[in-house]
């Protein structure tokens, strides 16, 4: 097809394209020349183009901070343990949903399932504190009342990394229904009826048609998700997170915050940041490889 | 056991995880009300668990007497409207090109746009980009900056490449122009999916703030998660005010806090059983038959 | 069919997507509309020397503006230009900066040059220091001298001296009325029934602590807390301030994270670590950083013994009044009982810095001149008690020379000075320049029932008070380090408090290890270098 019949043809759909792709150069791209202050002795009055460059120093700088390589692991720790625990549990929640039958529950407890992503970290860090403090908190008062030992459930390694968990399973596994239950509207019913008549069970009809028909959906979940397995959300680690168990709490976001932006070393933020964004394309890009191999899904 | 025993099992085991997990999630909520209802005296000596204690409708009356407060919920739900339709618009606009294998560039595309989920220039050149484009403090600040989210237009394409190719090169075959297809075809069939983003994009900007504090000088544009912000951060006793010594403002009491927690929650929570809809099953089965 | 259907219902969103747009571009005009003359209370008058100009101020946005009051156009804004724009030609236009994203807000506005205010400020004297640094600010030296009489008069030579580096006044710091920071107090109501004095050493504090937990006074078993802790400045800083030797005279380093490198820091550790492992203080002070918990303790009448910030128990539905509801007849007495064995078993204690924030004028703005004359304005005539304590006859009365809040005053002239505080930028509290005054306008902002406790903690708040020591050049390993080693501080409290007490000096080596080699070590010899030079 010569290039004039194929502009031809397919104009309309550049033409679609043209307006998000603008949006994208200009409000996405045009700031970027910001990732320049990684290699320069960043100074806010002499603005990004008057300050000096200096090379990758900032970098080494990082790279020989202790503090970095702990946040970095922990970052790795929780996005792993997040992924294991947090990331099939909407996906379960989902199917149960599905599975079932009556409507109006169905309808009340989607939307009450959803209501913990509305509440801010501020108040539900209040409410953690309230339920799991060890002298004041609830369920240790429900512990001693039974004549059990209470847990440390926030200021030792182990139950602070459950509560860690627990709590992001608790805030994000409604609100991460909504997608699967979209995905699941696509299901074949015919099939369902069909498995019946085979005499299948549940829990196979589930595993043999309810699953592969959202897996499109899972796999896109999971390549996004691994594409975000160094970077982290603040306000979680920050907020349940606490002195005690800082050695596992602190991670690159937390980090960043301390070192770079509350102290104004924008420099130092820029780099970690800069050093987030390429682990994040290589995961994001071989996930995709790797998926597309093996499943013949992919984001690309 | 029978086939119908074993079914009944497993709806009643479904049924009570679910439930459970349901009050778990209502609880946290209950707590917040039964704050925005109790006296200052049994908050403050920790009284409050789930039920008011000491009712009163105070907080409310002191709220809902805030004509700042009730102006700037109008403001956001229009912001969050218009912000809305614009995504939704931009979002479906990249999406359905790039679905079409064919299209000559569209790896370049995909990767381009992937680049953006990575890669941002910082705080400081997008407040400058934000002032050369004189948008600081209008409302186009808070809305174009986030037109399309990349995590949103991936799932789009992912949902679109679902829809049976058969379909669509029907219609093509039909003569029906790409406009048309994606009109009279795609979307229709996405329904469920278009709401779920529609969705994802209103509950970000509703809940958004961080973008006002930086571009937003007016009170007359400050959205109603900025004064919930101010409301719950900005009286919180931290370091940063410790050495404000005598100057130090007297704490908003909590029952208020609670109170425009709740004001500022229920209208966004009140969208999605609105949405749900268009969570239809078999809606692809149909246009396959039809 | 279902196709049909699902494409009217999208027609539909659509258009509704599209008119929310239209809706909200005619809204957006009207907003830039009507804020573009903030503050314009009084009349245009256009001088005849020279243009009308624009000052900008920044003014903390704490989101408690009551209606019809907003944050740039309210009662004080509107005074503000009408006793002092007009008559000089100035249009003043305040920027509102969230209180708690005010440096980041102020980063940004530094490093954008159009739009930063020509007058800022902040508390935090790392990001004066910095921006001083990287040569952002104006020396207002001699604008100062020809401009601001006045303000130099009400500041005084110590104050403005915060703001000076390498001789240069590159800072106008505001001036704080009340220096006296900590109180401690004690159930007296405990003491009586145990028949306990009041105890006036931290020896006999120690005793009497321990009396409180074996005989539990309160009846409240596992409840009962000795002694309320949070790791808040003011519970800990008062514990570990009488413990440390100061560096020179009354004077200890400026930072919170320097208090590791004073000798007798260890001791301080040792005692908390004592402390906690006899079950002396709240078992969960680790995770209170805000006092939540701590709050509640003690409106529940669960401690026996704490320190806090002077006053902050008086405000109205505060601790008193709670705990006085809650339990009956509990009664607060207010106690000085720390001493330090390193200064002569005096009660050592902190105080804040004379200065209150500081007023920076950026190098990019034009305005140096309009901006003193303003900040000389507000130090001249009745100006900060107008904007403190509002109109005479409306909001207070002269009591003994100073404004005392009428107990009946309206609720709109009341609300009308929600921000007096922020707008009077270079005084922290109401000064008069007599401390016996200052006092007692402080007292006269709580309830009148408080009135004798307040007065008890003012005096101990003032007793035996170390400040902070100044250097004539900041101290560069400050704002490079300081947020890491503040946090590692409280790692240290927090570890070595909970150790068992025979690990104890084991984990306290370990962590002032790591503080060390997180920076402390450059610290600590710039620090030492610069006390020298003195």
């Amino acid at each position: 097809m010569s290039k004039v019949s194929y502009l031809k043809r397919y104009w309309q759909l550049y033409a679609l394209l043209s307006l998000p792709m603008i949006y994208f150069f200009i409000f996405r791209y045009g700031p970027m020349y910001g990732v320049q202050i990684a290699f320069k002795d960043f100074n806010l009055f002499q603005g990004i183009g008057g300050s000096e460059w200096i090379g990758f120093d900032a970098f080494r700088e990082v790279f020989n901070l202790r503090e970095f390589y702990t946040a970095l692991r922990n970052t790795f720790m929780l996005n792993f343990l997040d992924l294991l625990v947090s990331f099939p549990a909407p996906i379960i929640l989902a199917i149960m949903l599905y599975e079932i039958k009556g409507v109006w529950f169905k309808k009340i407890s989607q939307t009450i399932l959803y209501i913990p992503h509305f509440i801010s970290w501020v108040i539900i860090g209040g409410i953690v504190y309230q339920l799991f403090g060890n002298q004041s908190g609830m369920v240790n008062g429900v512990l001693e009342g039974l004549g059990l030992s209470p847990i440390p459930f926030l200021t030792e390694k182990g139950p602070w990394l459950v509560t860690y968990l627990f709590t992001g399973v608790w805030q994000s596994a409604g609100w991460g229904t909504i997608l699967y239950l979209a995905a699941l509207t696509g299901v074949n019913r015919e099939l369902f009826e069909a498995a019946e008549v085979d005499g299948a069970t549940r829990m196979k009809k589930i595993w043999y048609i309810t699953l592969p028909s959202i897996k499109p959906t899972i796999v896109t979940l999971l390549i996004l998700n691994l594409g975000k397995m160094v970077s982290i959300g603040f306000d979680r680690p920050y907020i349940i997170g606490n002195t005690a168990v800082r050695e596992y709490s602190d991670v690159l976001s937390t980090f960043v915050y301390r070192v770079g932006l509350e102290s104004g070393q924008y420099t130092l933020a820029t780099v970690v940041g800069l050093f987030q964004a390429v682990v994040g394309l290589v995961f994001i890009l071989g996930s995709n490889y790797i998926s597309k191999k093996m499943t013949g899904n992919g984001i690309i | 056991m029978s086939e119908r025993t074993s079914n009944r099992i497993f709806d009643i085991v479904i049924v009570t995880c679910v439930a459970l997990f349901v009050l778990f999630c209502l609880a946290p909520f209950l707590h917040v009300i039964a704050v925005s209802l109790s006296s200052n005296r049994a908050i403050t000596s920790g009284e409050v668990t789930l039920f008011p204690i000491e009712l009163n409708w105070k907080a409310y009356a002191q709220v809902f007497s805030d004509n700042a407060m009730i102006r700037s919920l109008g403001y956001t739900v229009l912001l969050t409207a218009a912000t809305t339709g614009l995504c939704m618009l931009f979002t479906i606009a990249a999406a359905y090109p790039l679905t079409k294998g064919y299209l000559k560039g569209r790896k370049t595309f995909m990767v381009i746009i992937i680049i953006t989920m990575f890669f941002s220039g910082g705080i400081i050149p997008e407040y400058l980009l934000m002032r050369d484009l004189r948008l600081l403090d209008s409302t186009w600040a808070l809305i174009l900056p986030g037109l399309v989210s990349p995590f949103n237009l991936i799932i789009l394409i992912s949902f679109f490449n679902n829809i049976p190719q058969s379909l669509e090169e029907s219609a093509e075959i039909d003569g029906s122009s790409f406009f048309r297809t994606l009109m009279s075809v795609v979307l229709p069939l996405s329904m469920p999916v278009l709401a779920t983003l529609a969705l994802f994009y209103a509950v970000g900007r509703w809940n958004g703030f961080q973008d006002a504090l930086m571009y937003i000088n007016s009170p007359e544009l400050y959205p109603l998660q900025l004064k919930l912000f101010q409301m719950v951060q900005n009286n919180m006793v931290s370091e940063l005010t410790q050495m404000e010594g005598a100057n130090r403002t007297p704490l908003t009491p909590e029952s208020l806090k609670a109170a425009t927690v709740i004001f500022a929650t229920v209208p966004i929570l009140a969208v999605y059983p609105w949405l749900q809809k268009y969570f239809v099953s078999g809606v692809m089965l149909g246009a396959v038959k039809g | 069919m279902t196709v049909n259907a699902n494409q009217k219902v999208l027609k539909k969103a659509l258009g509704v997507g599209l008119s929310a747009v239209m809706g909200m571009s005619l809204l957006a005009g009207c907003g830039s509309d009507s804020n573009g003359n903030t503050a314009n209370g009084g009349s245009a008058v256009e001088g005849d020397n020279g243009k009308r100009v624009t000052l900008k101020v920044e003014v903390f946005d704490r989101g408690n503006s009551p209606a019809p009051h907003t944050i740039t156009n309210n009662f004080l804004t509107q005074m503000v230009q009408e006793r002092f724009g007009d008559p000089n030609n100035i249009d003043v236009e305040f920027v509102p900066v969230q209180r708690s994203e005010e440096v980041t807000k102020l980063n940004v506005l530094m490093a954008s040059n159009t739009d930063v205010p020509d007058i800022v400020f902040t508390y935090d004297s790392s990001v004066f220091y910095r921006y001083a640094q990287q040569g952002g600010l104006t020396d207002v030296g001699a604008i100062l001298d020809e401009h601001g009489p006045n303000l130099k008069k009400f500041l005084g030579e110590e104050t403005l001296s915060y703001g000076q580096i390498d001789g240069k006044q590159l800072s106008i710091p505001g001036k704080r009325a009340v220096t006296g920071r900590y109180s401690s107090y004690i159930r007296q109501d405990w003491l009586d029934k145990l028949g306990l004095p009041v105890p006036t050493t931290t020896d006999e504090l120690y005793t009497t602590l321990k009396a409180f937990k074996d005989k539990d006074p309160g009846g409240l078993g596992s409840k009962n807390i000795p002694m309320g802790m949070a790791l808040a400045p003011a519970q800990f800083e008062t514990l570990i301030y009488s413990f440390i030797k100061p560096v020179k005279g009354d004077l200890t380093y400026g930072q919170r994270y320097e208090l590791p490198l004073h000798e007798g820091f260890k001791d301080a550790m040792q005692f908390l670590n004592k402390l906690y492992n006899e079950g002396l203080i709240s078992k969960d002070f680790s995770l209170d950083e805000d006092k939540t918990q701590l709050g509640k303790d003690l409106n529940n009448g669960y401690v026996g013994y704490w320190s806090d910030d002077v006053g902050n128990l008086a405000y109205a539905d505060g601790t008193l009044d709670v705990l006085y509801a809650n339990v009956e007849g509990s009664k607060i007495s207010a106690v000085d009982t720390y001493t330090n064995a390193n200064v002569d078993n005096k009660h050592i204690k902190s105080r804040y810095a004379s200065n209150g924030m500081y007023i920076m004028i950026p190098k990019s703005s034009k305005r140096a001149v309009e901006a003193v004359k303003y900040l000389d304005w507000m130090a001249s005539d009745d100006n900060l008690v107008l904007m403190y304590s509002g109109v005479e006859g409306e909001n207070y009365d002269l009591v003994d020379g100073i404004p005392v809040v009428k107990p009946d005053v309206s609720k709109e002239f009341a609300d009308r000075l929600f921000n007096g505080g922020d707008m009077a930028i270079i005084s922290n509290g109401k000064n008069f320049g007599d401390q016996e005054l200052n006092q007692k306008a402080w007292i006269s902002g709580f309830p009148e029932r408080h009135k004798e406790i307040l007065e008890q903690s003012y005096a101990i708040a003032n007793t035996d008070t170390v400040g902070p020591i100044v250097f004539s050049k900041p101290i560069e390993a400050e704002p490079k380090y300081g947020t890491t080693l503040n946090d590692k501080l409280a790692v240290i409290m927090v570890k070595t408090a909970m150790a068992k007490p025979e690990q104890f000096d084991a984990v306290y080596e370990q962590e002032m290890k790591d503080f060390m080699s997180l920076g402390g070590t450059q610290l600590k010899e710039e620090l030492e270098a610069a006390l020298k030079d003195l």
